[in-house]
């Protein structure tokens, strides 16, 4: 599906909030790197697509009804085998019926689970005076504590995205840190870049949150998305 | 109904007028009317006045008229006094009459929520082609022009810094002030509603003027949706001459779009900021520093690098000048042990040669102008903070007169030179001797280092921005 229908779907539904695998199914439309995932409707598709991807693997309940997934028992991690693809999908089930009985279920999203990095946090919104705007912030505490972050108008270069990262306060985690080698900026800049993109060529979309992204020393990977519409 | 596209051109009218109508022109004063007109008269403005009123026939020795319409001659601007249930009526009559520019002096439109009048206003203007400057302003004021077409203070310094105000008292207020601390302007423009001509206008034609060296703006808001020409045009207007803007309303924004993390966290404030950085405006966060600054930019030449040093005569302000220049970026030159050389003649045997170069207490005036010239005649220096302390072998307006004349004889180094001097009552008069003979002189050493620090960081943006 392209971007254009992915939204246009959700908003015949009433759906304000993307569903995580269209939100990067959106993003990869960009050039945003977004895991390998893909949608399990049973134990037994789970099991196939954990094998396909390969592991560890992480399961995630995917419904319009539930924002917040950790909280009802709606993600397990590290996920290694086959047997336990089965396993964590039965149990991120029965936690759903019990936690938040009535939701919807779309299905289980099985996700390729990205290696630990630098997280941080990527965003965007249309402003009401500015248009499309992009943030870049550390991951974490930093940015629910500090509000380390750091903002562009679009259009911008990857200058200006590069600027963006050396100007927040914990700028020096991104130079490398305690031995860490350096992470790989240009590969932010190009996420940054990706989502000014996004929010200019598609006015249905209010906010993008990728968050976290996994930084590394030689890329860069988007492990969670969120993509919210406007609704008329 | 024929529609004129407007062009920029005629915000010549605004700053130049050939002759003026002021609608609602009073004989009485405490009335606006009054002393709008009083200001246009007695600033010496050497076109055309026409006051308008249907009841006089004189004022203020100028034959008045009932109507725009009954001017027996062209009328380049019209300035709108009355209130605001007229003003509908008398701009139509300005557009018969083929004025260029309608300044709207008279409040209670957008506002106050009367949105409908401000753009029927506008539609009348566009309908002849008119521009519209306001409404709910306090006027403008172009000192080249020797025209003051405001209500503010009669008195307004001719010089080449232009401010721009999108508030009314706070404009007026500042209007006084900077005769007070001898800021010399030439512009003083108030925004109001932005009807028409917005911001970015007023900068546009202020960046090809060549009376204007720095622009200074009052900024209270943007309108939604302008945002990003903001940024672009902006970011030409920046290219040409230096802008510093102060914006209030630095609190945070309301839950608007807190459905996502980005949304609670982007504060206005910020993406102001992040706007202002994009286009190469430099950011003050009070009224003292915009004009600090201003007076920085307007006196001295842009720094052609990043090499500075430091002259004083006493430790202590030297170390909050060279804590100050570390915090706010200034690059504080090793000095070549040919320039230590140099700098070592120039004073007692106990001072210091490293930077800060420290003359110490026992300085009188010979050192410092020897040192000052040592450091314009270096190529190690690309620029120089001078600091006093007042001391009682130094007479702090001597000083003032002999750096004066040491910057006059340099000029032609191109070299920003800012001071600092510290003391009481004649340091303070030798301040605004320096300032006056454009040297930008400040009360403290750090006031002085963030100036210089100002000029750098516009440095910088225009090597990168042309660079790209």
């Amino acid at each position: 599906m392209n971007v254009k229908t992915i939204i246009e779907n959700a908003i015949k539904e009433g759906r304000r909030k993307l569903l995580e695998h269209e939100a990067f199914e959106v993003i990869r439309a960009y050039g945003i790197p977004a895991p390998e995932t893909g949608l399990a409707k049973t134990p037994e598709e789970a099991a196939e697509l954990a094998d396909k991807i390969g592991y560890p693997v992480v399961l995630k309940i995917v419904s319009p009804d539930i924002s917040h997934k950790s909280d009802v028992g709606g993600v397990i991690l590290n996920v290694n085998s086959k047997e336990e693809a089965v396993e964590a999908f039965n149990k991120i089930q029965e936690n759903v019926k019990t936690k938040a009985p009535g939701a919807r279920i779309v299905g289980i999203l099985v996700q390729k689970m990205a290696p630990k990095g630098l997280e941080v946090i990527i965003g965007g919104l249309r402003d009401n005076i500015f248009g499309p705007v992009v943030m870049f912030g550390i991951g974490g505490i930093f940015v629910e504590v500090l509000r380390d972050v750091s903002f562009r108008i679009a259009p911008l270069s990857e200058e200006d995205a590069i600027e963006m990262m050396k100007e927040i306060k914990a700028s020096k985690l991104l130079e490398g840190y305690r031995g860490q080698p350096p992470v790989d900026k240009k590969s932010l800049a190009k996420i940054i870049l990706g989502v000014a993109r996004l929010l200019e060529a598609n006015p249905e979309i209010e906010s993008i949150d990728l968050n976290p992204v996994m930084a590394y020393p030689d890329k860069a990977i988007v492990v969670d998305a969120r993509v919210i519409l406007r609704l008329k | 109904m024929v529609i004129k596209v407007n062009s920029q051109n005629n915000l010549e009218a605004l700053f130049k007028p050939k002759s003026i109508a002021v609608i609602g022109a009073s004989r009485h004063p405490g009335k606006i009317g009054y002393t709008l007109l009083k200001n246009i008269i007695e600033y010496g403005y050497k076109g055309k006045i026409y006051p308008i009123n249907p009841k006089a026939d004189e004022i203020m020795g100028l034959k008045a008229y009932k109507s725009i319409l009954d001017v027996p001659d062209e009328v380049d601007m019209a300035i709108i006094v009355v209130p605001e249930q007229l003003v509908l009526k008398v701009a139509e009559e300005c557009g018969k009459k083929g004025v260029k520019v309608l300044v709207v002096i008279t409040s209670g439109f957008s506002e106050v929520g009367n949105v409908e009048a401000e753009r029927k206003l506008v539609e009348i203007a566009r309908k002849y082609g008119m521009r519209v400057l306001g409404p709910n302003i306090f006027g403008i004021a172009y000192t080249p022009a020797k025209l003051n077409a405001t209500f503010g203070p009669n008195e307004v310094l001719e010089g080449p810094i232009a401010f721009i105000s999108q508030s009314g008292a706070l404009g007026i207020a500042l209007m006084g002030w900077t005769v007070m601390e001898e800021i010399g302007v030439s512009a003083i423009v108030s925004m109001g509603n932005m009807a028409d001509i917005d911001v970015v206008d007023v900068s546009k034609y202020l960046s090809e003027d060549p009376n204007t060296k720095v622009i200074t703006i009052y900024l209270e808001g943007l309108k939604p949706g302008s945002g990003r020409r903001f940024v672009e045009e902006m970011k030409k207007v920046t290219l040409k001459k230096p802008v510093i803007v102060i914006k209030a309303g630095r609190s945070k924004r309301g839950a608007m779009a807190a459905a996502s993390h980005t949304g609670s966290l982007a504060g206005s404030d910020q993406l102001y900021s992040a706007a202002f950085k994009q286009a190469g405006i430099i950011r003050a966060l009070t009224t003292e520093e915009m004009f600090d600054w201003a007076r920085a930019f307007a006196a001295q030449p842009i720094p052609k690098g990043e090499n500075t040093i430091i002259i004083t005569n006493g430790g202590g302000v030297g170390v909050l000048a060279t804590d100050a220049a570390e915090e706010h970026g200034v690059k504080l030159l090793e000095p070549s042990p040919e320039l230590k050389e140099k700098l070592r003649k120039t004073m007692p045997w106990f001072g210091s040669p490293k930077n800060p170069v420290d003359l110490t207490g026992q300085a009188v005036t010979e050192n410092y102008v020897e040192a000052l010239k040592v450091a314009y005649e270096s190529e190690e220096v690309d620029n120089i903070i001078l600091l006093y302390c007042r001391t009682a072998i130094l007479d702090p307006i001597e000083l003032a007169r002999a750096i004066i004349k040491v910057h006059n004889m340099y000029r032609n180094k191109c070299k920003p030179l800012v001071a600092g001097f510290v003391g009481g009552k004649d340091t303070f008069e030798a301040i605004r001797l320096l300032n006056r003979e454009g040297v930008p002189a400040y009360p403290s050493a750090e006031r002085a280092v963030i100036s210089l620090a100002k000029m750098l960081e516009y440095m910088r943006y225009l090597k990168k921005a042309k660079k790209q």
